[in-house]
């Protein structure tokens, strides 16, 4: 009998430590984190083939960066699939009238998401609440209209526009392998970003906003800086993910921006666990997998993610990520009061 | 430039119709209702199924298809925004799009995804001496008229109404009288879809009907209702047809930049006078 609950113990123990581990991140867990992260991507590979990988590498870009801005700031934005298409339009663009670059031409997106961020920010973010995600929703229906109609001429409008000058020395967008590689190390690069930031004296600045704006204002932080900059950081990786998403496909259309995918990024940063880096991860893995291969067997998957939704809201407000933590500290509560126990009875 | 100004009406009479639940919902419960348009497009759907498969005439259709959606109304009420009382914006939000979703999803399980068209039922034109119009369009906007002095009437006169008008204003004080809120706001909440339902009833021979067709026009009232203030129905009411003026006058000039401009008028008015929620 005893010995069942020793190695209990120390099965407890193992899981316990893997979970903190995770959780609490210092420097040289941060080279694990990166490899373990790849290894997943990876592993996936053989199961669902390269080109569904890179996908879900993109969208999990774009995920992180809207768990910055929603899951650590606790702003809900509704049109944060704006700077994808930002990102997206001025990197095909830059290929077809400015350089024959793509590397260039992912920056260039992104400068052009991060400018579209500063002045759509600036307004967006003197707003909280409902009006903030309606006031993104706003501009990227008008993002969507320019796209559609008033910039035909340059973007093609409904018909979209194809990617030119994918080539360049080394860097050969055309082959599916180097593509994977690719987006794989800039999934790894946004990741890492991230992760600094949020843990660093920033990233805690961020969560007090979330918590209590007002009481941050007091402490004498101007918080309408950090929020427009946490907005143009996120709008700018997002143009990031919007660049890759150009150069993967080499076709950009205006679906890249319609306002219903939003709801997408905010169901995979929900399910995942909003605050969570590796909440938003693992949600944008499930999300691609529920769009992707679920209409495959079952035709009614909006249904699906409706009713998945709810019972996130009403049930599981942590998200899966969220709920594994809180079960790694059950455990490790457990095991603590067993030693505890251990220790205090008399040998 | 009179049709326009004719037109302009009839947009901001609908929109006027389906706004109201959505500045109702909002200033009484403080839920953003994601999923109020779901009740349009029900309406709508019933509405074509009647007239096409059950035959009977067009109006019957309409009083039907308001009655199905003022009953799906009271679903949503019952089953989540009931829950959603006191919830941070970000999950009633989330839940109510959450609804969206699962409307959206069963009226294409039921109906198809492909547009469906319906004929004007009156199908004559008044001649207005400089111009000739639909006299459905007229009807329309005299309904709108009606509504407003009737929602006018009911919050001045009845004491359901005066109930919610004070809610909108201080919903704790009112409770402190010992009256239950909710039930109020689920009277509310019914009587905005209904109005939502008959909206879609009336649009739908104007415009295509199609499962989408709620988000499109949630996205207008959402501007409808942030631009006039929410929960001010007097505000809701001037800025319907501010905006529907707006839409059609610009649309006039410049087709592509109609809805720009909403949205351009709604983040204006937010800068210079945000909401603080």
């Amino acid at each position: 009998m005893g010995n069942t609950f020793t190695k209990q113990g120390v099965a407890f123990e193992t899981f316990a430590s893997i979970g903190k581990g995770l959780v609490r991140t210092t420097g040289r867990q941060r080279v694990v984190e990166l490899f373990v992260l790849g290894g997943v991507f990876l592993l996936l590979v053989p199961f669902l083939g390269t080109h569904r990988v890179t996908d879900f590498a993109i969208f999990c870009i774009f995920a992180l960066s809207f768990d910055l801005l929603y899951g650590y700031m606790g702003r809900l934005s509704f049109g944060h699939l704006l700077y994808v298409g930002v990102g997206a339009y001025a990197t095909a663009l830059s290929l077809q009238y400015l350089t024959s670059n793509p590397l260039l031409a992912i920056g260039l997106g992104i400068v052009a998401a991060c400018l579209a961020g500063m002045l759509a920010g600036s307004a967006a973010v003197r707003a909280t609440g409902a009006c903030f995600a309606l006031i993104n929703l706003a501009f990227n229906r008008v993002g969507w209209f320019l796209v559609m109609s008033p910039l035909k001429d340059i973007t093609g409008g409904e018909n979209g526009l194809s990617v030119r000058n994918l080539r360049f020395s080394y860097f050969d967008f055309q082959n599916p392998t180097f593509r994977f590689g690719f987006v794989l190390a800039s999934l790894l690069v946004a990741f890492l970003l991230l992760r600094v930031l949020t843990s660093s004296p920033y990233g805690i600045l961020l969560r007090s906003i979330k918590e209590d704006e007002r009481r941050v204002r007091f402490l004498g932080y101007n918080t309408y800086f950090y929020k427009w900059l946490t907005f143009v950081i996120a709008a700018s990786v997002a143009g990031f993910a919007g660049a890759l998403t150009a150069l993967n496909y080499a076709y950009v259309n205006p679906n890249t921006l319609d306002v219903h995918a939003n709801g997408g990024v905010i169901f995979a940063c929900l399910i995942g666990g909003a605050g969570r880096l590796y909440g938003a991860v693992l949600g944008g893995i499930i999300y691609m997998v529920i769009t992707n291969l679920l209409p495959v067997y079952f035709q009614r998957w909006e249904l699906l993610l409706g009713i998945s939704l709810l019972l996130i809201v009403f049930r599981f407000r942590g998200g899966i990520w969220g709920n594994l933590e809180t079960l790694y500290r059950r455990l490790a509560v457990h095991e603590n009061t067993d030693r505890s126990l251990e220790g205090g009875r008399p040998r | 430039m009179m049709y326009a100004i004719m037109y302009g009406l009839t947009i901001g009479a609908i929109l006027y119709l389906i706004s109201i639940g959505l500045s109702l919902t909002f200033g009484t419960m403080r839920v953003v209702n994601f999923a109020h348009t779901i009740t349009y497009t029900v309406g709508a759907y019933i509405l074509i199924a009647s007239v096409r498969a059950l035959g009977i005439p067009f109006w019957w259709g309409g009083l039907l298809a308001v009655l199905v959606a003022a009953l799906a109304g009271y679903c949503i009420e019952r089953l989540v925004i009931r829950r959603l009382y006191g919830e941070s914006l970000d999950y009633t939000f989330i839940a109510t799009y959450a609804v969206f979703l699962i409307g959206v999803d069963i009226v294409k399980w039921i109906w198809g995804v492909y547009p469906k068209p319906i004929s004007d039922p009156i199908g004559r034109v008044a001649d207005l001496g400089l111009m000739v119009f639909p006299i459905y369009r007229i009807l329309v906007i005299f309904l709108a008229l009606l509504v407003f002095f009737g929602l006018e009437l009911f919050i001045k006169k009845t004491m359901v109404g005066k109930i919610i008008v004070a809610a909108l204003d201080y919903k704790e004080g009112v409770r402190c009288l010992g009256i239950g809120v909710e039930k109020y706001f689920a009277i509310a909440f019914v009587v905005g879809s209904l109005l939502a339902a008959l909206g879609g009833v009336l649009y739908a021979p104007i415009t295509a009907v199609h499962p989408y067709m709620g988000l499109h026009v949630l996205l207008l009232c959402f501007a409808v209702v942030l631009t006039g203030g929410m929960g001010n129905l007097r505000g809701t009411f001037s800025a319907a047809f501010v905006l529907g003026m707006l839409i059609s006058i610009v649309g006039r000039y410049w087709p592509a930049g109609s809805e720009i401009v909403v949205f351009m008028a709604m983040a204006a008015v937010l800068f210079l006078r945000p909401i603080d929620i």
